[in-house]
């Protein structure tokens, strides 16, 4: 009797449509992310002490944006944490998300101890997400490599050159994202037929139809930042 | 093999000026017929060009009629065909070395090369130290829509005629420099650099570059304390605190300036004559577009506080008004594009000849996405 395989877990099929999944979700997060550049409004950082137009994050610019937002009422993502009995640890506050960049983490760093808190030292970092770097003040700050950066766009009186982050501040009513129409995702396959000698003619891509809105302008910030610290490589 | 190739054709009338072509993708070769001059053989009519991508962005290689007229061939080296993909922020052109900035209202700009910009065109200008202390840092990091006056000079809409600003000129220490923003209007409206503020019963804001708003959008300020008129504020407000002020437009005049409907007759003078000391940390005044009211269900009419709504039209000329409110009207549009561009430059040496032709000329395209390009 002959076998006949009449199902494979093809590996690299199967791969490619992870891929593909993770490449939708990056292209809308990086369509969210543009668009928040565009539509909400900016402060330029000034506590910092780099000497560049906007500065360094300073402790006073975590808590002059968690200050307006606190302001203009909007609602915060996380309920504080309670401080415990641990070394090293303290309390963290009810907080907005501050949406920054991987690149600026070794400026977080060294402001470990002036109220910035890693989130290792959170009393219980259960509720810290994977990304989330720490806390400062009203903020608990994600990090992501994909962050919006003008490279070289900063230059100070001496003619050196830095790079502008947009470091987004939101509360939880500032930003929606719509599927229009039921549009989530449609994926779209059609399988190899022969024309050609590898049959190299397969489709697999995703569509999707979709829209991003300020709900709440009072409820975000963009602050825009340089980098006090030099990058790796 | 062309399985995955993609092909697009088309045909437009040219301006004479630069021609911007959406498809939905990014060709690497294209080629056109300007059916006007290969009509008509005139000296340094252009009737046929190519370009590959293997050519480099902004290239093209051409034919075009000599004095005889006769055809003849030659190269464009920029100015040429160019593809894009406006589909994120924070993309410029190259870095240009600016070596002079007047105090003027517009002030004009004048780069050490060629800046190849065209009018409307948006750009940066960086680095705007005339010594350590003086120059023009406040205006640096600002969005400007530029008029372009030269090829090396344009102005931007803004009073550098002012205390606090000092000419910069070949001498700077500070490396000024302008760089352009090759797509500045993916998402619009958004947040506009107000340039000036001329109070009354109703508010005329100047912006330093296109805001891109309607009649009925919605929009907020933020202005820092350095800019004086910070009652305009949506928040703080000093009548109802937590209660976000907002007006609305009521007239747009041109592509940088619109009417507001906030009585700002008893309100601080707007100042952009900051210091050279507070650039440090300055943060840009700014108008703003809201998103979607909430009315309470109250229909709005003539007159009202929200006046205009956005209207349907359900039958004839007949507007009916609707319970949302006007910002509706000024929903953000997203404006992501990719495809190509064919330029205005000329073929080496023959300074007469354009690209894209002359105004009128009727010019048919085609554009190819090749399977393989051999070498990549």
């Amino acid at each position: 009797m002959e076998q006949v395989i009449l199902q494979d877990q093809e590996g690299v099929l199967a791969w490619v449509s992870e891929r593909l999944a993770v490449a939708m979700r990056q292209a809308e997060d990086l369509i969210l992310r543009d668009y928040i550049i565009s539509a909400a409004s900016q402060i330029n950082a000034g506590g910092g002490s780099n000497g560049f137009n906007p500065t360094n994050w300073g402790l006073t610019d975590f808590s002059g944006v968690a200050t307006t937002l606190d302001t203009n009422n909007a609602y915060k993502f996380e309920t504080g944490i309670l401080g415990m009995d641990r070394f090293g640890t303290g309390p963290i506050r009810a907080s907005y998300f501050c949406l920054s960049s991987t690149e600026l983490q070794s400026d977080f760093d060294a402001l470990v101890g002036q109220g910035v808190i890693n989130n290792w030292n959170y009393p219980s970092n259960a509720s810290a997400i994977p990304n989330e770097w720490g806390s400062v003040y009203n903020l608990r700050i994600l990090t992501s490599s994909e962050a919006p950066v003008a490279r070289n766009a900063a230059i100070n009186n001496l003619g050196q050159t830095n790079d502008i982050y947009y470091n987004t501040v939101l509360g939880r009513q500032a930003i929606t994202h719509i599927s229009q129409d039921g549009g989530s995702m449609n994926l779209i396959y059609r399988d190899p037929y022969y024309s050609g000698m590898l049959a190299q003619n397969a489709t697999l891509a995703v569509k999707f139809w979709q829209s991003q809105a300020l709900t709440q302008d009072t409820a975000i910030r963009n602050v825009l930042t340089t980098r006090n610290t030099s990058l790796g490589v | 093999m062309t399985e995955y190739s993609r092909m697009a054709k088309g045909r437009f009338v040219s301006t004479g000026g630069i021609k911007v072509i959406n498809l939905p993708f990014q060709p690497d070769s294209v080629e056109f017929w300007n059916f006007s001059a290969a009509g008509t053989p005139a000296q340094n009519g252009v009737p046929y060009a190519y370009w590959d991508s293997l050519m480099g962005q902004g290239t093209a290689s051409a034919q075009y009629f000599n004095a005889t007229p006769v055809l003849s061939t030659g190269n464009v080296t920029s100015g040429g065909i160019s593809t894009f993909s406006a589909g994120q922020l924070l993309q410029f052109g190259p870095t240009l070395v600016v070596s002079d900035i007047t105090k003027a209202s517009p002030a004009s700009v004048t780069t050490t090369t060629a800046h190849n910009l065209v009018s409307g065109d948006v750009v940066i200008l960086e680095g705007l130290f005339e010594t350590s202390t003086t120059g023009m840092p406040q205006i640096a990091g600002i969005p400007f829509t530029v008029t372009v006056t030269s090829t090396t000079a344009f102005t931007i809409p803004w009073n550098t005629n002012q205390s606090n600003y000092t000419v910069i000129s070949g001498a700077a220490t500070g490396t000024p420099r302008v760089k352009k923003v090759l797509y500045p209007a993916i998402y619009f409206p958004g947040t506009t650099v107000i340039s000036n503020i001329t109070l009354g019963a109703t508010t005329t804001v100047d912006t330093a570059s296109a805001h891109n708003f309607r009649v009925g959008q919605e929009v907020a300020f933020r202005i820092p304390q350095q800019y004086s008129t910070v009652e305009l504020n949506s928040l703080p407000n000093n009548l109802t605190p937590g209660a976000p002020a907002y007006g609305y437009v009521i007239a747009v005049t041109d592509y940088n300036t619109v009417v507001v409907n906030i009585d700002s007759s008893s309100y601080t003078a707007f100042t952009n004559n900051v210091s050279v000391d507070n650039s440090v940390g300055l943060s840009f005044p700014q108008i703003v577009a809201v998103g979607d009211v909430n009315t309470g269900g109250t229909q709005i009419s003539a007159n009202s506080v929200l006046y205009p709504p956005p209207q349907s039209n359900p039958i004839g000329t007949v507007d009916v008004n609707t319970i949302n409110g006007p910002a509706i009207r000024g929903a953000f549009v997203n404006n992501t594009s990719q495809g190509f561009i064919i330029g205005n430059g000329s073929l080496t040496g023959l300074a007469s000849t354009v690209l894209v032709g002359a105004n009128t000329n009727v010019i048919y395209w085609r554009a190819y996405l090749c399977d393989q390009s051999i070498p990549s």
